[in-house]
């Protein structure tokens, strides 16, 4: 019954931790960083530039003393995804596409141009995926939270509520595991009543009918517990107003440094890629 | 001046044609440990509500220090000197790591950095979660994670703290650790308003206030309290301690224990038996001679399983989220046995493996290793129809009112039969049944909306669901966890009709008073079973279970055999301690142990 496990999906993002220089960053360096990684992973215009952000991405995951394996493993529930993509690109001819075919199968021929799509999307995607798996192996939940009122701070003077956003945030992190706990308690329940949840039918709304009895409550306990979070929070003072916080993350000069090479670095590359060649010819 | 002061208040919920709070009026002064007690929906959590300003008063007034909660301006400085701890340890978490989440409420009041971690660094002490303090928050045990919770009211140094049933759902061991925790904050002066379900910690109060359909029904010391003849009607019941020193007063009305601690009965009952001339029945020996002649001090031998049993778990280890970095041992080799028609109780702290244990007698889990017989199938077989085997071993898991889904509670109650195939007048017939069986008549609540039940008639409208499937074996995981004495009473009585019937019942409970009412205990500790036997091998060894404490009549009656007093320990309720109390004095009873018995030396 491991499907009856709800945590067992729920591993996306893990936070590893290690004694490691990049752990000990302030959360508005990591985030920092994870800009510097991501930005030229999307602007990437080739698979090698992307590639080359992937690599980098696992050296320093080596320096933060997380596994390459560990980053690598994130990407498999992207797979089915990925192969979807690929398979559009290999089916779907691109206009103007004047490559060689390398296959014929009837109405679809594989062309080297759609070969080498699939290669960058694929590449990007990893890159991506492994910079982020580095951010949230290296940046705990708190952190993260943290980052993200840390980096919006200057914007709270034009009005932007950089604590509530983050709070937010950390309350969403927080309801993963309880919403998890609850719909495993709920899908426990049913199944001892003799629900099968939608098998054998392949009838879209029937599938849906069946999953009520677990939607319905899995609701309502959502409600409840948001309700009694928000009374405890209130019991506790909250108002949405002005506050202090009691974590602090002071940056050496080191650091700091660190923070003006990483936007150099991600702006620049940003920039060279967008001067590079479209592989799309336009 | 009183801290709290409550005149003529009134509460309604939007929506509600009746009060959840009527008139009611009291004044709490500074430094009180108040209890309040109440039936399942008698507005004890309302009032609290009502005075941390979480629940609009309809009209009469709230005061706390002098301020008003209906006043946004006063609300802000009053929450700052209260502390409110709510039940469920969970939902009370903001932050993801301890010392933070402890930050949340001084951070709201704007204090500087400096401030907040020095009273954060006290709040931990004072609640023992020092070194804890850069964990996850939801890494804490239940008992622990309540403790942040106080510590979290704490750092707000307040001078009230209202605790809304906050012991409902941590486990025995982390229970005491909070209630003392308390009684510690009280005697440094903090005012105490404490909502609870328990008659044990009620006692720990010198004041009590008794709700009843959200009237204020009794305002007195809680031994005046205990000899009300409204007590069942106001749904609660006698401690165990009130109740077996009122069964001795009936012959013996000097019998006045101190305290309700097990030893200040022994010691009322020592000074009575030297007054009364009742010899001690064996040498004073008891205390330097820990070994029970009666009982063996190792484990009892493993009860070997039988052909016919209902249940059998044959050294079953199941790994949770097997393979992955969350990966934890839920069971580690536990054997248990339940005998068909038989009443098993497992019992043990949060995490102990009682809920993977009854999940795998229905086969919503599956061992990693060892074997499972559930009413003579192996749900591993290949081909095993598990859902008609899910329908004649039932479960009902832990608050199964929160799966509730449909409108009307006949529906409801329908749902699992219905999904067995049954249809017509066969499955009204089950339905009625089952709603009778927990005294929902049929009639009355079949078009009910769910919605519109209160909190203990959907445990039991849940628990009709289960009934519903006319199950075999009923695997009951903690059904009486939060409810009041008179529901937990039904609770028990139903699990012993469905005994009486020849059905099989395996139950979870954190309340040691209840599984003495079981044919064997279980009593389980890190996924092992660490002990088990009947109730009175399990409780009234030489040592109490590990892990656990003895119910409190086992407990003095293992001190009277201590003090010499008796020559082998043999209550397990508060009516049989009294009988051996009563034979220790001489007293002549009807049906009881002849006196020659309790004078014999071992």
């Amino acid at each position: 019954m491991k499907d009856l496990e709800f945590f067992r999906n729920a591993t996306l993002g893990q936070y590893v931790d290690s004694p490691s220089r990049v752990h000990a960053f302030a959360p508005l360096t990591k985030y920092l960083g994870l800009l510097a990684l991501a930005a030229p992973a999307l602007a990437s215009r080739t698979t090698y530039a992307a590639l080359a952000v992937m690599a980098l991405g696992l050296l320093v995951a080596l320096a933060a003393g997380v596994r390459p394996a560990f980053l690598l493993r994130g990407l498999k529930p992207a797979l089915p995804a990925l192969a979807l993509i690929m398979a559009l690109q290999i089916l779907l001819s691109w206009p103007g596409d004047a490559s060689a075919a390398l296959l014929r199968l009837g109405p679809i021929d594989v062309t080297v141009a759609e070969l080498a799509n699939s290669a960058r999307i694929a590449a990007r995607l990893a890159a991506l995926m492994v910079t982020l798996g580095l951010f949230t192996a290296t940046a705990s939940e708190s952190q993260i939270v943290h980052g993200i009122e840390d980096i919006l701070a200057p914007l709270s003077r034009l009005g932007i509520p950089a604590h509530r956003l983050a709070l937010v945030v950390g309350i969403a992190f927080r309801f993963i595991p309880i919403l998890a706990g609850e719909a495993e308690l709920i899908v426990k329940a049913q199944a001892s009543r003799g629900a099968d949840f939608g098998s054998g039918t392949r009838n879209p709304f029937r599938r849906v009918k069946a999953w009520l009895p677990v939607l319905v409550p899995l609701m309502l306990r959502a409600l409840e517990r948001s309700e009694s979070l928000v009374e405890a929070m209130e019991a506790r003072g909250y108002s949405g107003g002005l506050r202090s916080r009691l974590a602090s993350y002071p940056a050496g000069r080191g650091e700091k440094a660190l923070r003006i090479a990483l936007v150099l670095f991600g702006s620049l590359s940003v920039f060279l890629a967008s001067r590079a060649p479209s592989p799309w010819g336009t | 001046m009183p801290f709290v002061d409550v005149r003529g208040l009134f509460h309604r919920y939007p929506g509600s044609p009746v009060h959840s709070l009527s008139d009611v009026s009291f004044q709490v002064e500074p430094g009180e440990y108040l209890a309040v007690l109440g039936a399942n929906g008698s507005g004890k959590s309302t009032l609290v509500r009502c005075l941390d300003g979480l629940a609009e008063i309809e009209s009469g007034s709230a005061r706390v220090g002098g301020l008003d909660p209906m006043n946004a301006d006063e609300l802000a400085e009053l929450r700052a000197r209260t502390g409110l701890v709510f039940q469920s340890p969970a939902d009370q978490l903001v932050a993801s790591v301890v010392e933070e989440d402890c930050a949340f409420g001084p951070e709201n009041l704007g204090l500087p950095r400096e401030e907040i971690a020095r009273r954060v660094a006290s709040a931990l002490e004072a609640a023992g979660l020092s070194a804890e303090r850069s964990r996850p928050a939801w890494a804490l045990s239940a008992g622990q994670q309540q403790r942040l919770a106080v510590a979290g009211a704490l750092a707000l140094e307040p001078e009230l703290l209202l605790l809304d049933e906050a012991t409902a759902m941590i486990d025995p061991p982390g229970r005491t650790g909070f209630l003392d925790l308390i009684e510690r904050l009280n005697s440094g002066g903090t005012t105490v308003i404490h909502v609870t379900h328990s008659m044990e910690e009620a006692l720990r109060a010198r004041r009590v206030l008794v709700l009843s359909g959200g009237r204020l029904s009794f305002d007195g010391a809680p031994a005046e309290l205990f000899e009300r003849p409204e007590l069942e009607a106001w749904s609660l019941s006698r401690p165990a301690s009130l109740e077996a020193a009122r069964r001795v007063r009936v012959a013996f009305p000097d019998f006045r224990p101190a305290g309700s601690a097990p030893a200040d009965f022994r010691d009322e009952l020592a000074r009575l038996a030297r007054i009364f001339g009742a010899a001690p029945a064996v040498p004073r020996a008891g205390p330097s001679n820990p070994s029970n002649p009666s009982i063996p001090s190792d484990a009892a031998p493993v009860d070997p399983p039988r052909d016919d049993d209902a249940l059998v778990l044959d050294k079953v280890v199941h790994e949770y989220l097997g393979g992955t970095e969350l990966a934890k041992l839920a069971l580690d080799g536990a054997s248990l046995r339940a005998g068909k028609g038989e009443l098993v109780a497992l019992v043990g702290a949060t995490g102990s493996g009682k809920s993977s244990a009854l999940q795998h007698g229905n086969a919503l889990l599956a061992p990693s290793s060892g074997s499972v017989r559930v009413l003579g199938l192996d749900p591993a077989a290949k081909g095993a129809d598990l859902k008609a085997l899910r329908s004649r071993a039932a479960l009902a898991v832990q608050r199964p009112e929160t799966a509730l889904f449909e409108t009307c509670v006949g529906d409801d109650v329908a749902f699992g039969p219905r999904n067995h195939g049954l249809r017509g007048k066969p499955l009204v017939e089950r339905v009625r049944s089952a709603m009778e069986r927990v005294k929902l008549p049929y009639a009355e609540f079949r078009d009910r909306p769910v919605r519109a039940l209160s909190g203990g008639e959907k445990r039991r409208a849940a628990m009709a669901g289960v009934l519903a499937l006319e199950p075999e074996l009923l695997l009951l995981d903690e059904p009486c966890a939060g409810l009041d004495p008179g529901g937990r009473e039904s609770a028990l009585a139903l699990q012993a009709a469905l005994k009486a019937d020849g059905r099989t019942v395996a139950v979870s409970t954190h309340s040691m008073e209840d599984a003495t009412r079981a044919d064997r205990v279980y009593v389980l500790e890190k996924g092992r079973v660490v002990a088990e036997g009947s109730p009175a091998e399990v409780f009234l060894g030489t040592e109490p279970p590990p892990g656990l404490e003895r119910p409190w009549a086992a407990e003095a009656s293992v001190l009277l055999w201590r003090a010499g007093l008796t020559s082998a320990p043999g209550a397990l309720d508060a009516a049989a301690l009294a009988d051996e109390a009563l034979a220790v004095l001489g007293a002549p009873r009807p049906g009881g142990v002849p006196r020659a018995a309790a004078e014999g030396s071992p």
